[in-house]
């Protein structure tokens, strides 16, 4: 049985407000399932290559960070009379895997009504509308189907998943880009201390898109070969697809069902910089603003910090002003506590990423390890924490904070903390 | 103790006015902001009819800096913000201390955007694209064109959840400010009229059909035989009770309880559905203390569709039982049409106005109730009404459903 009646962090917490995570399930370029996940992560794999996804050759760059191993079929869905597309077969894959995860969690056959999800996402499903304007384009408006309205709009992924798993508490979508699986994982965190829901599916989805790709290609944002993070020569990031969700529950309740806890949702932080719309504020004020938010809700000190998974584009500004952000935050301890980006691996997985990015930081304390920044040679002397450069490391993570921005000037962190047993 | 949540500004863009007063009168005058479609008409397509937004002109709202970098959405997102603040008569100097968040409820996002964009890029190459329509490719991207107009530095959200995003939208603010997250929320929902949903809606079969009988959407009429798609945009400024009260705001309503629930059969199973809807109108007078009979009318999200209105009126009989003859309903989408995001903060603003002024609109052409129908009270003409409590229901297509109860505030 579980005891978290304990806490070092934050004694004041009764096991009904405190948040568990008790199910993890990925689905990214370099691994399917938490294990093979974990497993590359740690190794330092890549999951960049030439796209498949479209015709590249109009474009100056090719490369992106594509789930080539994943087969849709063995995520079939089954209740939803239309066909779902990409971002929504990778959320059901990764909700499934999480739910199986989720020890003994059994989604009941009747309603289950207190049972919700919530899916971050950049694009929801990009190659739907891209299948509209190649029949537009081509004249051929009678092709458009009558399921466009039915597989396209923003809420589509939270739909399709709950349609398939039979859920019947909050279901609904976070589009906030690429902080959208922080925003998810708040969001249930709300709805599970309000006592709206008892089990929450929080993640995100996105597939690769041809829209996202030119428009960061147009921004001279994506990397001609390498994803360096904090390197002095980085030159950008690669666009990358994927899914994540975790089981989030009330600590009571996994304690009934006797379920295992990898860490608890501590709390989190959000802010705007209400600033511009691509660029970050100069002085990283939100960013900071999201860290401190974060930690104050959390009641945890900065120097309480084990492990910061970076938002970490690897575009030269954002690392930069990363850096900044983590230092006013933190002062002197930004120096010790390790910060590393799995993106140097995976890529930005958009609306997925920060949701995959959370599955790292509840696995660094679960397991005593931390992911490293792969691709980081020549470090810049304007990024110059410890961020974990090319090998994995041992180091116990008590608590671990995770970092996502968004256009829109969205910031976004999540404490996850040890859940004491 | 939870903190409560007022309620203390409003701000609308509609085909019937751009406040909920103007929109109130219209809608209890009987007019209507359903038309023929012009740019449409000859296509041979099923529906002839939409509520637009002929005569928006940002630069009525938003004046002193670049309106380019805006597409329409954010446009009239920022527009509606900027009313909903002003209405709350509280200004950018005022609110220059606090962090303002803003949470926005979107079907669509900037779709039309999206797929000009992806067509540009198909057409002319991906060289061609602008960055700056780039970054309204984003779904948040009128939650963030809006807070940067508006310098709102707080939690910036947009949640998706069909025509029910609006509404949901307004939930998740309330729940912001009780677990004390904010203590200031503009939330609301916009969606525009665009190429791609109209043609979208059209394959569905769901809109009015040109030449039935009534060509207009009714709600809850037994002839009805669809509805028109609508667009706009609103919003609502929530605050922390106390919050209000210290800086002298004046509380126009007070959110006390919703709930959401999701009918996972989305619709396919109709007894599902009906039981789903049941169970947010259970929650959500249940978070609020009321007794469904102290519920003084109910403002539905019926909006002329053959099945979810029928949803919607049996599920109305079970929650009220036996009071449901004599329950007060308005469905104010017979005027607006389905405005997806739009349509929730329109039902809450007129809802509000409806308690300042006791006129509640009618459901403009209607003759005959279904067969059965449980609820005898809804009318086809204005009524007036002493009401200090609401029900507010939004139903999606796609299975979503949420109900609210707001309240005059008592002192």
């Amino acid at each position: 049985m579980l005891d978290c009646s304990v806490n070092q962090f934050h004694p004041r917490r009764s096991r009904t407000n405190r948040i568990v995570v008790t199910g993890l399930g990925v689905v990214t370029s370099i691994g399917i399932g938490r294990e093979l996940f974990w497993k590359a992560l740690l190794s330092g794999c890549s999951g960049v290559g030439p796209v498949t996804a479209f015709d590249t050759s109009r474009y100056p760059v090719h490369l992106g960070a594509e789930v080539k191993a994943f087969k849709p079929e063995h995520y079939a869905f089954t209740h939803v009379p239309w066909p779902a597309d990409r971002a929504s077969q990778f959320a059901l894959a990764a909700a499934k895997l999480a739910v199986s995860d989720a020890a003994a969690l059994s989604l009941p056959d009747s309603e289950a009504e207190g049972i919700g999800i919530v899916v971050g996402t950049t694009s929801g499903e990009p190659r739907v509308i891209e299948r509209f304007d190649d029949d537009y384009i081509a004249g051929e408006n009678e092709r458009i189907g009558h399921d466009f309205i039915s597989t396209y709009p923003c809420g589509v992924l939270a739909t399709n998943v709950a349609c398939e798993l039979g859920l019947g508490g909050e279901v609904v979508t976070i589009p906030t880009a690429c902080a959208a699986g922080n925003h998810a994982i708040a969001y249930a965190f709300n709805a599970l201390r309000s006592g709206k829901a008892q089990v929450m599916l929080a993640g995100g989805a996105d597939s690769f898109s041809r829209i996202t790709y030119a428009g960061f290609a147009r921004l001279g944002a994506i990397a001609p070969d390498l994803c360096q993070p904090f390197d002095l020569n980085r030159r950008g990031m690669i666009p990358g697809e994927g899914a994540a969700f975790l089981v989030l529950e009330r600590l009571d309740h996994a304690q009934v069902r006797s379920a295992r806890a990898y860490a608890e949702v501590a709390g989190y932080g959000l802010s705007c910089d209400a600033h511009h719309m691509t660029a970050a504020h100069p002085q990283a004020q939100g960013g900071a603003r999201a860290m401190e938010i974060a930690l104050k809700s959390a009641q945890v000190d900065p120097s309480q910090v084990d492990y910061i998974s970076a938002h970490g584009t690897g575009t030269p500004t954002n690392d930069r002003l990363e850096t900044i952000a983590i230092k006013r935050v933190f002062g002197d301890y930004a120096y010790q506590v390790p910060v590393s980006s799995v993106k140097s691996m995976l890529g930005h997985a958009m609306g997925a990423a920060s949701a995959i990015e959370a599955v790292a930081c509840v696995l660094a304390i679960a397991d005593g390890r931390i992911p490293p920044t792969i691709n980081l040679i020549n470090p810049d002397p304007e990024c110059d924490l410890d961020f974990v450069p090319l090998v994995a490391r041992s180091h116990k993570v008590n608590v671990a904070l995770n970092n996502a921005y968004a256009f829109g000037g969205n910031n976004s962190s999540v404490v996850f903390a040890r859940c004491e047993t | 103790m939870n903190h409560r949540v007022a309620i203390t500004g409003t701000g609308l863009i509609s085909p019937l006015g751009d406040s909920a007063g103007d929109l109130l009168s219209a809608l209890c005058g009987g007019r209507t902001g359903v038309s023929k479609l012009q740019d449409f008409s000859s296509n041979g397509h099923r529906c002839h009819l939409a509520s637009r937004l002929l005569h928006f002109r940002p630069e009525k709202y938003l004046s002193g800096r670049p309106l380019r970098p805006l597409d329409r959405a954010s446009q009239l997102a920022t527009a509606a913000c900027g009313l909903a603040l002003r209405d709350s008569n509280w200004s950018s100097e005022q609110r220059s201390n606090f962090d303002v968040a803003l949470v926005l409820g979107t079907m669509f996002g900037g779709m039309h955007t999206i797929a000009e964009f992806d067509r540009t890029a198909l057409v002319s190459g991906p060289a061609s694209v602008s960055p700056m329509s780039f970054a309204n490719t984003v779904i948040n991207a009128a939650a963030g064109q809006a807070a940067i107009w508006h310098n709102l530095r707080g939690v910036n959200s947009t949640v998706a959840a069909g025509n029910v995003s609006g509404l949901w939208a307004a939930g998740y603010a309330a729940d912001l400010i009780r677990y004390r997250q904010s203590n200031a929320v503009l939330a609301g929902g916009v969606d525009e009229f665009s190429v791609e949903s109209f043609l979208g809606f059209e394959r569905t079969g769901l809109l009015c059909a040109n030449g039935a009988s009534p060509e207009r959407p009714i709600p809850f009429d037994s002839r009805r035989n669809g509805f028109v798609l609508g667009e706009g945009a609103g919003f609502l400024v929530l605050e922390d009770l106390d919050h209000a009260e210290a800086r002298g705001a004046r509380v126009l309503a007070e959110v006390k309880g919703y709930t959401t629930a999701f009918d996972y059969s989305q619709g396919r199973d109709s007894t599902l559905a009906v039981r789903t809807l049941v169970r947010s109108m259970h929650g959500a007078l249940s978070e609020s203390g009321f007794a469904p009979d102290d519920i003084d009318f109910v403002s539905a999200s019926a909006n002329g569709s053959v099945s979810l209105d029928c949803v919607e009126l049996m599920a109305l009989g079970l929650v009220f039982g036996d009071s449901a003859n004599e329950l007060p309903v308005t469905a104010i989408k017979c005027g607006i049409g389905e405005a997806l995001a739009a349509s929730g903060p329109a039902q809450l603003s007129t809802a509000i106005e409806t308690f300042r002024t006791g006129k509640l609109p009618g459901v403009v052409g209607l003759e005959e109730l279904p067969l059965g129908c449980p609820l005898k009270g809804i009318r086809s003409k204005a009524i007036e009404i002493a009401a200090k409590r609401a029900l507010i229901n939004a139903v999606g297509f796609d299975g979503h459903c949420l109900s609210i109860v707001l309240a005059s505030l008592d002192k």
